[in-house]
């Protein structure tokens, strides 16, 4: 661990500041708004680094739970006439049930049958909503009350960086508690960790299951600010996106996925001319970054900033 | 439903299971030898499909020629790619082998989607196939493409076969998959089988590409749904079994047209027809989760 104040910590809370005036700086509301939807996705890449990174299981049904979420919000606001909290809260649940229930199915072996298994549920529930015109409305998808009625671009910036945060801020106390000992534990040695006593599968399922409310936390408020809730922000290509952000940023740590979401959605909003190329792009980048520098950009950021290599 | 009905159904579950078949041995003899999971799977797959497009439409070379071309590129580009990127696994050169060999498939999966979309549109194109017209076999009737296809289809499986179980490196194959160490003490050069069975396993999954090609449409996208029906497949013959791919390729294939006569709605069963293969999973990981032939214990 580092100290208190490291110079990559002080380099954070200065990141922070500039997120907390951002909108105040005279910007245009479109990069007020693109900066809030890069938070939806940062939400989403840490969720995901929070299995990935620290118990070293991968999902690829992030977006098609941040998809869930969001249905499940809308129905439970429109159908049920829940206030939307409520709506947003049922998604949460919702995911984190289904997250559970997966997490069973599959954590009780080993590696890539969680991979496997979450490709396959996420292309069929995107398919099932689809299918099911009735209730959803099929690809033409579902409007979304408003999260804050009649608000501006501004409040909604406020309200969903301060869920990233809130989100972060739970994570993060996840991590340091007992249970993220566990859950490195597990990563670094399943076996030996299994014979010294820890619950090996329920922490891998319950890591499994936080993940999944999270992304579906992310999905709910997500369709409250944009107002729209289709199949298409629950494809295999849209969790690939969240690979790539939390890659890019730096998988084995929520912060720097975190900012991985936020910079390589800002990114791709500026290169928006170059269509498809961007994700050729940085498929390339994600690849290269894997296969060399898995600290990611913002684990490479914050080694060179603290002046030494990472210690092992 | 009348007994015409039933036999049709019937040898419309097998034509598919053919080209299932193809998809799923590739991953298993992959699995096998390098103890990996390959998640751009279906993007070989789709490779395979758009090589086709340009040997047959572009190019205007005969379809049969052009199916085996187009299976020679994904070969070529798999034993490429085996080589930048999976092999440093096993030469110990990355940090959790484990979660990095499904991370840079996948990537690799949603950069190779990436980059035919950014080359040739998303736009579905439909390439010359290998027969026109249709079969009738007494009152059935059968597509000609695809029947014509599934034929093919198995004599590629039927030559992989082959060569796995007579010929010497079919041979280093299999001793590799069983036990890696004693076939590298026993001289296999194990790089190069591992070079090799991705390769295979590639021009596998791109046959199978450049056999549907024509009969589903070449998209950037056509290989996502495919690969998730092999994975179905592999994990309910067992990870890494050659039988347990091709009999669960049969079984997937007779479960989902059969199935499709529970849900009386048309448009709605259609859309349900890939779900059964994730009830099959579930059902398998629930019950026998090392599959029919898989062997109990630690698995990837």
């Amino acid at each position: 661990m580092t100290a208190a104040w490291s110079p990559a910590r002080l380099a954070g809370l200065a990141l922070l500041l500039a997120f907390a005036l951002f909108p105040l700086s005279g910007v245009q509301p479109y990069w007020t708004y693109t900066v809030t939807v890069g938070f939806y996705y940062a939400i989403l890449a840490a969720s995901w680094s929070l299995l990935v990174g620290y118990v070293g299981r991968i999902s690829f049904a992030h977006a098609a739970l941040a998809g869930l979420g969001a249905y499940v919000s809308v129905l439970a606001v429109t159908l049920a006439g829940l206030p939307v909290a409520g709506g947003v809260l049922a998604g949460v649940l919702a995911t984190g049930l289904l997250g559970l229930g997966i997490g069973w199915l599959c954590l009780r072996l080993h590696g890539a049958y969680l991979g496997l298994t979450t490709i396959a549920f996420a292309e069929i529930m995107r398919i099932a909503i689809t299918a099911e015109y009735a209730v959803t409305r099929g690809s033409l998808g579902l409007r979304a009350p408003p999260l804050l009625p009649g608000a501006g671009p501004v409040a909604y910036y406020y309200a969903i960086l301060a869920a990233l945060l809130a989100s972060l801020a739970l994570m993060w106390l996840l991590l340091r508690s007992r249970i993220g000992l566990f859950f490195q534990a597990i990563r670094e040695d399943e076996d030996g960790a299994s014979s010294l006593g820890v619950r090996v599968t329920l922490w891998k399922i319950l890591a499994f299951a936080v993940s999944s409310a999270f992304a579906g936390l992310a999905g709910a408020l997500y369709v409250h600010v944009v107002q729209l809730v289709a199949p298409s922000m629950m494809t295999i290509r849209e969790s690939a996106f969240i690979l790539t952000m939390a890659v890019i940023g730096g998988f084995q740590n929520v912060f720097h996925a975190a900012l991985g979401g936020v910079f390589l959605w800002v990114v791709l909003e500026t290169l928006r001319d170059m269509g498809d190329w961007r994700l050729t792009i940085f498929g390339v980048v994600a690849i290269l970054i894997l296969r060399y520098a898995p600290d990611g950009l913002f684990g490479a950021i914050a080694e060179r900033l603290n002046g030494r290599r990472r210690g092992k | 439903m009348s007994l015409t009905d039933l036999t049709g159904q019937l040898v419309n579950g097998l034509v598919i299971s053919v080209f299932y078949a193809l998809t799923a041995l590739g991953l298993s003899l992959i699995f096998g030898v390098l103890r990996i999971v390959n998640f751009a799977h279906g993007e070989l797959y789709m490779m395979g499909g758009f090589a086709y497009y340009v040997a047959a439409s572009v190019a205007g070379i005969p379809p049969v020629a052009a199916v085996l071309a187009a299976s020679a590129a994904v070969f070529l580009l798999g034993a490429l790619l085996e080589r930048l990127l999976i092999a440093p696994i096993h030469d110990g050169k990355v940090d959790r082998p484990d979660e990095y060999a499904i991370m840079i498939t996948f990537a690799l999966s949603i950069l190779l989607q990436s980059l035919m979309l950014s080359v040739f549109g998303p736009w579905s194109k439909r390439p010359e196939p290998i027969f026109r017209g249709r079969v009738e076999l007494g009152t059935l009737i059968i597509s000609g493409d695809r029947l014509a296809a599934a034929v093919v289809g198995a004599l590629v499986i039927a030559g992989t076969i082959l060569v796995l179980q007579y010929t010497r490196a079919g041979k280093a194959v299999r001793a590799v998959s069983q036990d890696r160490e004693a076939a590298e003490v026993l001289g296999v050069d194990v790089r190069l089988v591992g070079m090799l069975a991705f390769g295979i396993g590639a021009a596998l999954a791109g046959a199978a590409g450049a056999l549907m090609g024509p009969v589903f449409n070449v998209t950037p996208t056509m290989g996502i749904i495919p690969v998730i029906k092999a994975y179905v497949i592999v994990v309910l013959g067992g990870l890494g079994s050659m039988r347990g791919a091709i009999l669960g390729a049969l079984i997937l294939g007779e479960v989902e047209v059969l199935a499709m006569v529970l849900i009386p709605d048309t448009t709605r069963a259609l859309a349900y027809k890939d779900a059964y293969g994730l009830a099959l999973l579930v059902l398998v990981l629930l019950f026998r989760p090392q599959g029919l032939f898989g062997t109990a214990g630690r698995r990837a």
